[in-house]
């Protein structure tokens, strides 16, 4: 046996030169990821944070846009239109997603000493924590990204949530007014080209925006309202907007677009299209034009919600979202936060508080910058400012009147739905859609199947006409 | 056109050939008897053969036989069936009797196992099945996996749709792993070779453009055989790479003697086998009223009413009218032969298949070239290489359904193009809204083209007696170029244009597989009893795989498709490459042919796993007694075996599964900016390879002098540390966890039953019978994770289906919406399984309240599985009938519930009823609130909205699970060999003309659809989806074989 085996040994001492031997050198060591790196600079980070703000506030604001009746869908019984469940798969995926980035950055900038992009990375992450708190009520967040710690993230309560806003917020603040960043923000900053300044200004604003929530709560502090205003902005320029490119465009103009090529959305509702062209307030509004287009023989004819198009056509017999209007151009920025919501921010809080003279002021400067940034005419603009619905005077001002106009000022913007529901959908005219699934307005979302497929057991029960907890 | 032509060609290369036979020799006559050696009867109807090229008859009903056997020919050759062949030399003889010794049964046949290791079935310890060409000629079809289906034991064989070059997959004895994305297929490896058998179905999205699985590339007509091995213990030597299994191809190869040339040729048709029964009496519309101008294709009024507007309305069956007769034309020559010391194979071949789905078609093209050379009794060598050159127009099938599911079917979806060339529409103003499911289908376009080269060396020294080594290196390498166009608008005034923008895509895939093995066997006999076999060996697998996608949209030229027509490109890049060294050995020792004992080890690094954990060892052992040498064997019991074995083999990770990182999201770069964003995906630093235990036991008997026989197995297999993405909650910041997350097993047993019913020289029957039955189940996924979710299909109104792994359950449960169930105050519901037996909850409106509560409404994986294959034949005709039977599996329609929601099926009819829903209400009483089914305001004034299907019925997945078992006529193949005499005229050894019918019958309550379809894609474990996929085909062949 041994002599038989002595050419086979041999053979394989021969062969080993064919054998990779294991273990031993790099032969293995390979699994190095060469499509995705596994380290990325603060930059990076912002940048991807800040654009993808504009996704998530659009992701919000399309189902929210036929909740508040800015748009209707062509379709009849359209699910948005008429309070059937929706699944916001991907807007949830993204919201976090760029909640954890935000988390990231925020450790990876302070570890660099780059306080600024801390700083940012702060305000942005309480801007979207408050989003998804005001959509869905309670939401993961106090274990949330961690999965080596749990994947099943429990469900905070919303008020716990505001207060991580508020002091995110404060952080976000202090960060930015520490000043020695390491590294500064630039065209990394899709909001604002990297100024800091206006960074603090906008935390101000949703510190303003985030108080001004709590009007139904004991919590709510109307002098606090105005505190924050008083340190946010003071020109409709400040406001806070994501950046679109000629290869990159505004996703309304997407709307817009896939629209006029019938693939029909983005058509506007006849409550929205009322409440500006004087059918509801006896008043025409100038910013209808800014809004939409009109049809070929100068009317505006809106959707009704739920009801579908009916008879009409496809194109020329609906107003609808096109690339010409302010809001839908290719490359409109597209808002998060802006100087005339604040301003009726202030408006409300301030009436609120007795302070009659301050909200009537704050109320006509939002009209009055709100109008000049759509481009209205001075003279048209003068004219509509002096329509008695609208010049009531300090003594006469109600919270109708701040809401009728911040509807008009947060157009597609998801934030009016919260108004929608601090007011109870109390504006004039506004109806429940045809069809409805609900017998009263919708006041929340339900939680995307996402997480009832992964997470079921923390998922709080709620239903489509459960209030969150400020609107309670 | 194309079609004729092509048949045509065809037909002229097989005159061609049959025109090119040798003059006829000088003969001399040669006559004789042939006779039973054991009983000294005459044996009638024995081939007599005789000479380059042969020439032959057979013998009359006394065994006589006359012979004019050609000039230098100097052999006679006798063959018949159940006797050995026999060869005898003329000697210048003109009387040759011969007496044929009876064949010993398949007690010897001998099965490829792993590593290509030729071994006799007798000596396994575990079950192998082995599929010949003979089979494969049978099943007809150009997809090697395919043919597998209904003809091996505990394989499901699923044939993802019947679009041209459509993916096949194959499971062995149940899914293997957790992971929704693992390829739970196994290896296949050709001629000692391993290949790629993966499913690309590209970008998200284009999942259900059926794409072919790797292994079409194969052509069925240069296999010889196909080895199946189903356990770990057939596959331990193997490795990692064959956890879930292997399917060995022998390809043909030539052989000494005369050069044979082999001619086929086929033409076939097809066409949709299961088309919708749909309704046709309620016309395009909503809420009753008929209008031509609606989004809705049959919500209106009936067709009687709308002809009061529109008088010559009429239905058109778009479902018939969108599909149409598809076609194959197949041509195969192969050539082969050589000497003692050398020899050949070559073929080249080509299909061609044009799909049932207008504008759908794939051809391949291959050509193989495979020799050995044995310069010297120690040394030999060989190679093979073969070329593939396949692909073709992938049609969405998925959208195109869709398409027409929306459609009216007042309007003939067939026409589909203006004479300006825009898309007719089917409602608005004036039809020229919506998408028609043609234009799309010719407008919106994907097609692939792959160059594949699989060839190898080999070359093997024998040192002396018992001492032998082997080396080879093969290649797998291929290129896929895809192609995708989108027509934009053609700036045509009033076109319905297809898209906004209009888009072109080109996607570069390269892959390439290499497989170096050494193996030294080294094999002595101990006394005359005790045989011992030793295999030592190495092998080193590297694959490495690149992918580059430029996608571009807006396009400014219409209808003109280059990359630099495009106004905005993206781009994107995966590379991946993988690295497997494994040492193994494997000791067989057999004593007095009666017990095989086989031990093998084998230990892999692999490059996916971190450093610490990447070297992992694992064990097989097995065992076979052939108790009927130590008992004796009896006429009625005539060969016994009884195996075990018990065996291990581990499993590493995908590539890159060990880190965190970052992606560029599609915006960037933007502004002069690049932007990243975390993964989704979540990597462990500490993974460990998957270990799958398994244990098998199987008897083998052969009755009545062998002609009954019956294998049964029973095995079990446990696998754990599964490696698998999990998904979890997006409030993690990442969607997917990859780590050690589970336990999976599966137990089972197979069954196949062979019987030689009748066997004389005129008439055979055989009949093969498989059955297999397979229970799976989780055992255990990681603490912390609540399910796995495999896939998920969106319903209307919230009826999501989602397959889901939970402990506890079997693979693939089926979970959605139902209908409440009535419980009474103090019974609570199960928590996760629906009780249908429950009466319904009916609601305070009169309809059944919808449950939203996702709950188990079935599940995907089959009870069981077989196959019954019957095989007559009488003289030169043989008829082969296969029948294959999937039981007791559940289904998610897609179809149904898309259909409900737009009032199609025929169950809608009863919208205009109003009915009391069977049922309790909340207070525990029967139901008696009448309502009305359809929509807006009923006979009692109330409105019902958008009516019963739409609000109530579609919201429940439930109404749309469907038991999807089925049994199929899978094949009847009818051949009739010429008779010698005829063709032998012609020059030509052998004729044979075969009819083959594919799938013509199924018997399934599946409604619809072909029960076996799904849009998930060949790669995808998500089968309990149908999709809107494309239809199944039933197909016509007519096959003419020629041997000269």
């Amino acid at each position: 046996m041994t002599a038989r085996l002595r050419p086979a040994l041999s053979v394989l001492l021969a062969g080993a030169f064919f054998v990779a031997a294991p273990g031993c050198d790099g032969f293995l060591d390979i699994n190095e990821n060469p499509n995705e790196p596994t380290q990325v600079p603060v930059g990076a980070l912002l940048a991807s944070t800040t654009f993808a703000t504009g996704e998530t506030t659009f992701g919000l604001g399309n189902l929210t846009a036929n909740y508040v009746q800015y748009l209707a869908s062509p379709n009849r019984a359209s699910a948005s239109d008429v309070y059937e469940r929706i699944s916001l798969d991907e807007t949830w995926g993204n919201l976090y997603d760029v909640m954890a980035d935000l988390k990231r950055l925020e450790a990876q900038a302070a570890a660099e000493g780059a306080t600024d992009y801390a700083g940012v990375a702060r305000i942005l992450l309480a801007y979207h924590l408050a989003s998804t708190v005001d959509a869905w009520g309670s939401a993961p967040y106090s274990q949330a990204f961690d999965p080596v710690e749990t994947l099943n993230p429990a469900y905070d309560d919303g008020e716990a949530l505001y207060n991580e806003v508020f002091r995110l917020l404060a952080d976000g603040i202090a960060a930015l007014e520490a000043g020695g960043s390491t590294l500064s923000p630039g065209g990394d900053d899709f909001v604002y080209g990297g100024d800091t300044d206006l960074w603090v200004k906008t935390a101000y604003a949703l510190r303003a925006r985030y108080l001004n929530h709590l009007t139904k709560t004991d919590a709510y502090d109307p002098q606090a309202v105005l505190a924050a205003v008083d340190r946010a902005y003071t020109s409709e320029a400040e406001s806070a907007t994501v950046a679109y490119f000629d290869d990159e465009i505004n996703p309304w103009a997407d709307v817009a677009i896939d629209n006029a090529n019938l693939f029909l959305g983005g058509w506007l509702s006849e409550q929205f299209v009322q409440a500006v062209d004087g059918t509801t307030y006896g008043v025409v509004d100038p910013r209808i034009e800014a809004y939409t287009d009109s049809l070929a023989d100068g009317s505006y004819v809106g959707t009704v919600n739920g009801a579908g198009r009916g008879g009409a056509k496809e194109q020329g017999e609906r107003v609808v979202l096109t690339t010409n209007t302010y809001y839908a151009r290719r490359t409109a920025p597209l808002e998060l936060v802006t100087y005339s919501e604040v301003k009726l921010v202030e408006a409300e809080a301030a009436l609120r508080a007795g302070q009659r003279d301050r909200a009537y002021a704050a109320y006509t400067e939002a009209i009055r910058a709100h109008m000049d940034k759509l481009g209205v005419g001075a003279d048209a603009a003068a004219a509509y400012l002096a329509a008695p619905q609208v010049s009531v005077g300090a003594a006469a001002l109600t919270l109708d009147d701040v809401f009728r106009e911040k509807y008009k000022v947060l157009f597609l913007n998801p934030e009016a739905w919260v108004d929608a529901r601090r007011h109870d959908y109390d504006y004039e005219g506004f109806v429940l859609p045809a069809n409805a699934e609900l017998p009263e307005f919708i006041r929340r979302i339900d939680y995307p199947d996402t997480e009832y497929s992964r997470n079921a057991s923390n998922i709080p029960e709620a239903s489509l006409t459960d209030r969150i907890w400020w609107d309670q | 056109m194309l079609f004729a032509t092509r048949v045509a060609l065809a037909t002229g290369l097989l005159v061609l050939l049959a025109a090119a036979h040798p003059a006829r020799a000088q003969e001399r006559a040669v006559t004789g008897t042939v006779t039973d050696a054991e009983t000294g009867a005459p044996l009638a109807g024995v081939n007599v053969v005789a000479g380059t090229p042969p020439v032959g008859t057979s013998t009359d009903a006394d065994g006589g036989y006359r012979l004019d056997v050609p000039a230098g020919a100097d052999s006679l050759v006798f063959s018949f069936i159940g006797y050995e062949r026999l060869a005898v030399a003329v000697d210048g003889r003109a009387v040759v009797d011969v007496a044929l010794a009876p064949a010993s049964r398949v007690f010897d046949d001998v099965v490829v196992t792993a590593l290509g290791i030729e071994r006799e079935e007798r000596e396994l310890g575990y079950s192998v099945q082995q599929i010949d060409a003979a089979d494969l000629q049978e099943a007809d079809t150009g997809n090697l996996v395919s043919a597998l289906s209904g003809r091996v034991a505990g394989a499901q064989v699923i044939d993802t749709g019947g679009a041209p070059g459509q993916g096949a997959r194959i499971i062995l004895r149940g899914i293997t792993s957790l992971d929704p994305n693992a390829d739970n297929q196994p290896l296949f490896v050709v001629d000692g070779v391993p290949i790629d058998n993966s499913t690309d179905s590209g970008a998200e999205g284009f999942n259900s453009r059926g794409f072919s699985n790797r292994a079409v590339d194969l052509n069925p007509n240069d296999v010889a055989s196909v080895n199946v091995l189903k356990g770990a213990a057939a596959t331990t030597l193997y490795g990692v790479r064959a956890a879930n299994g292997a399917v060995i191809v022998t390809t043909k190869r030539g052989r000494a003697g005369t050069t044979r040339v082999e001619v086929t040729s086929e033409v076939g048709a097809e066409g949709v086998n299961r088309t919708p029964e749909v309704q046709q009496v309620y016309t395009q519309g909503f809420g009753g009223a008929y209008d031509p101008t609606s989004f809705w294709c049959c919500w209106g009024a009936p067709i009687d009413e709308a002809r009061q507007v529109t008088p010559d309305l009429q239905f058109y069956n778009n479902w018939e009218q969108a599909y149409q007769t598809g076609y194959t034309v197949e041509n195969n020559v192969s050539v082969s032969g050589g000497t003692d010391a050398a020899s050949f194979y070559a073929s080249v071949g080509r299909l061609d298949n044009g799909g049932v789905l207008p504008f759908s078609d794939w051809a391949r093209t291959s050509a193989r070239l495979s020799g050995a050379v044995q310069p010297s009794a120690a040394f030999r060598f060989g190679g093979t290489l073969n070329y593939v050159n396949s692909g073709g127009d992938r049609v969405f099938a998925d959208r195109f359904n869709e398409r027409l599911v929306y459609w009216t079917p007042n309007q003939d979806v067939a026409q589909y193009i203006k004479p300006n060339g825009t898309m007719f529409g089917y409602y608005g103003s004036d039809d020229n809204v919506g998408t028609n499911a043609l234009y799309d289908a010719r407008f919106a376009t994907y097609n692939d083209d792959v160059d594949r080269l699989i060839g190898s060396v080999n070359a093997g020294y024998t040192f002396a007696e018992g001492v032998d080594v082997t080396y080879r290196l093969g290649v797998d390498t291929y290129s896929d170029s895809r192609f995708e166009t989108l027509q934009g608008p053609q700036g045509i005034a009033g076109e319905n244009a297809l898209d906004s923008e209009g888009e072109v895509g080109e996607t570069r895939i390269s892959s390439r597989d290499l497989t170096s093995t050494l193996n030294v066997s080294l094999s002595r006999r101990f006394g005359d009893k005790l045989q011992a076999d030793l295999l030592l060996g190495n092998d080193v697998f590297g694959r490495s795989y690149d992918r580059v996608n430029v996608s571009g949209s807006d396009l400014t030229i219409p209808n003109f498709y280059t990359l630099s027509n495009a106004r905005d490109l993206t781009t994107s890049q995966f590379v991946r490459d993988q690295r497997l060294v494994g040492l193994y050995g494997d000791l067989k020792l057999a004593y007095d042919e009666t017990l095989y004992l086989s031990l093998t080890g084998r230990n892999d690094w692999t490059s996916t796993l971190p450093v610490e954990s990447r070297s992992f060892f694992y064990p097989s052992l097995s065992l076979a007694y052939v108790f009927t040498e130590t008992l004796g064997s009896s006429p009625v019991l005539e060969f016994g075996k009884v195996r075990a074995s018990f065996s291990q083999v581990g499993k590493d990770a995908p590539p890159y599964a060990t880190n965190v990182t970052f992606v560029s999201p599609g915006a960037f770069p933007l502004d002069g900016q690049t932007g990243f964003t975390q993964s989704g995906v979540l990597g462990s630093p500490d993974l460990k390879p998957e270990r799958t235990t398994s244990f098998e036991a199987g008897v083998d008997l052969r009755f009545l002098g062998g002609r009954v026989g019956l294998d049964a197995t029973y095995y079990n297999a446990t696998s754990r540390d599964q490696i698998i993405p999990v998904p979890i909650s997006n409030a993690t910041g990442f969607s997917r966890f990859i780590t050690n997350a589970g336990s999976i097993r599966n137990t089972g047993v197979e069954l196949v039953l062979n019987a030689a019913v009748v066997e004389t020289s005129d008439v055979g029957w055989d009949v093969t019978a498989n059955f297999a039955r397979n229970r799976n189940e989780v055992v255990e996924i990681r603490e912390g994770i609540e399910t796995i979710e495999v896939g998920r299909q969106s319903g209307y109104a919230g009826s999501t289906a989602y397959l889901r792994l939970l402990p506890d359950a079997p693979y693939g449960a089926i979970y959605g919406t139902s209908y409440a169930r009535y419980y009474a105050p103090g019974e609570d519901a199960d928590p996760l399984e629906l009780d249908p037996d429950r009466p319904l909850l009916i609601g305070a409106d009169g309809f059944p309240v919808v449950d939203r509560t996702l709950r188990i409404l079935g599940n995907m994986t089959p009870d069981w599985i077989g196959g019954l294959l019957n095989r007559v034949r009488y003289k030169n005709v043989e008829l082969s009938a296969l029948i294959d039977v999937s039981f007791g599996a559940e289904k998610y329609s897609q179809f149904n519930n898309f259909f409900a929601a737009f009032g199609i099926p025929e169950y809608t009819l009863d919208r205009e009823d109003t009915m009391v829903f069977e049922g309790t209400t909340a207070d525990g009483q029967p139901n008696a609130q009448p309502v009305y089914l359809g929509q807006g305001a009923g006979p009692d004034g109330r409105d019902y909205g958008a009516g019963y299907y739409r609000n109530t019925y579609r919201a429940s997945t439930e109404n749309s699970v469907f038991d999807a078992s089925y049994v199929k006529l899978r094949n009847v193949s009818l051949a009739y060999g010429l008779p010698a005499s005829l063709v032998g005229r012609a020059g030509i050894d052998r004729a044979r003309i075969r009819l083959a019918v594919n799938n013509v019958v199924l018997w399934s309550p599946y409604p619809y659809w072909d029960p076996e379809v799904t849009s998930a894609g060949s790669g995808s474990n998500a089968t309990g989806f149908s999709g809107l996929a494309h239809p199944g085909v039933a197909s016509y062949t007519l096959t003419l074989e020629l041997g000269i």
